[in-house]
């Protein structure tokens, strides 16, 4: 089964920073929602975002899981 | 909107009509929720059984809701939770057995607790005031069942023959029977349509037809077929509001908390 990695971010109140809480593996946009949401079910988030760990750019490294998800060396 | 009902002014026939539209989207949910529990270390992901998890609490919540419902007709909720037999269940006849494949439970998640949602969502626009104010709450929760059915149904329709057959196996089985619960026109049905509270069947098969016709036309099976066939069926147990039959007993007990019964606090 393929499926996509998504990393998830949320924030627990009204500005608060945006943070990195975890990720997890989805068949598209959609399930990556529902994974996220019921994963990450620990606090009642004001906000949570999902994004595919593929479409984010590493600023200053060439190794670790963001480069591995553009193709790049883990 | 039409203004709300005075329950304690509704005929002996409004109140029967009522209590069964209410156990039977109580019962139903009780049961979608023990269906959903079944995979919850069955799933293909982690991710998809913590989904199947999640899914089980939000359908045991909503059915805990909606018995209470019972106590605008004066009726105490605990014996109907812990008491009753199967062949009192009035729950949707699709959520009788337990689903054998993950294509099953796909398919329930669009046509089973797809047609609930849609009766739900007219129960909560109609003239019993407690459904306006608790279904949208449920409703809103339900949108992560579709989502996760929707993209489920698809995958599966779009993988190996094996998973489009055992997709059109579950759709064959489960489209009528959601069709004829929520094509019932019966007298009960009808006192529900007259009292406002409920809208006319046709309006709720045509909502539900154009919920599901997109995800359910990229299965194998033949469904403009049955909503161009659906209506009344003719061996509909009036008095639970369902089709013949009854849940299975392991469900039934579970549902009932039978193991449990030495510790029931309530």
């Amino acid at each position: 089964m393929i499926e996509i990695t998504y990393d998830v971010f949320a924030r627990k109140n009204r500005g608060d920073q945006l943070s990195h809480v975890g990720y997890v593996d989805a068949l598209d946009d959609e399930t990556a929602k529902v994974h996220a949401w019921t994963t990450y079910s620990e606090e009642n988030w004001f906000e949570m975002c999902v994004v595919q760990r593929s479409q984010i750019i590493p600023v200053n490294r060439d190794d670790g899981p963001f480069v591995k998800a553009r193709g790049g060396p883990e | 909107m039409s203004d709300a009902i005075n329950v304690d002014a509704l005929s002996d026939g409004g109140r029967a009509a009522l209590e069964r539209l209410i156990l039977s989207l109580a019962d139903s949910k009780r049961l979608m929720g023990i269906r959903y529990s079944d995979w919850i270390l069955g799933s293909p992901s982690v991710e998809t059984g913590i989904a199947t998890s999640s899914m089980t609490q939000d359908e045991w919540g909503h059915a805990r809701l909606l018995y209470a419902m019972l106590k605008q007709l004066d009726i105490d909720p605990v014996p109907i939770e812990h008491d009753r037999t199967a062949e009192a269940y009035a729950n949707l006849s699709a959520l009788d057995e337990p689903f054998e494949d993950w294509a099953a439970l796909v398919a329930s998640m669009v046509i089973v607790d797809g047609a609930l949602s849609v009766a739900l969502d007219a129960f909560s626009e109609g003239a019993f005031a407690p459904a306006r104010q608790r279904v949208p709450k449920m409703l809103a929760e339900e949108r992560f069942h579709v989502s996760l059915g929707v993209a489920w149904f698809r995958r599966l329709a779009a993988a190996s023959e094996e998973a489009r057959a055992l997709l059109r196996a579950a759709t064959d089985r489960q489209l009528p029977a959601a069709l004829v619960w929520l094509a019932a026109d019966d007298e009960s049905s009808r006192e529900l349509v007259e009292l406002g509270v409920m809208p006319p069947p046709e309006s709720l098969t045509t909502a539900f037809r154009a919920s599901v016709r997109d995800v359910l036309a990229e299965g194998d099976a033949d469904v403009n077929a049955y909503f161009d066939a659906a209506g009344p069926a003719s061996d509909w147990d009036s008095t639970r509001g369902r089709a013949p039959g009854q849940p299975d007993a392991d469900s039934v007990d579970r549902a009932r908390g039978a193991k449990n019964r030495a510790l029931f606090v309530e």
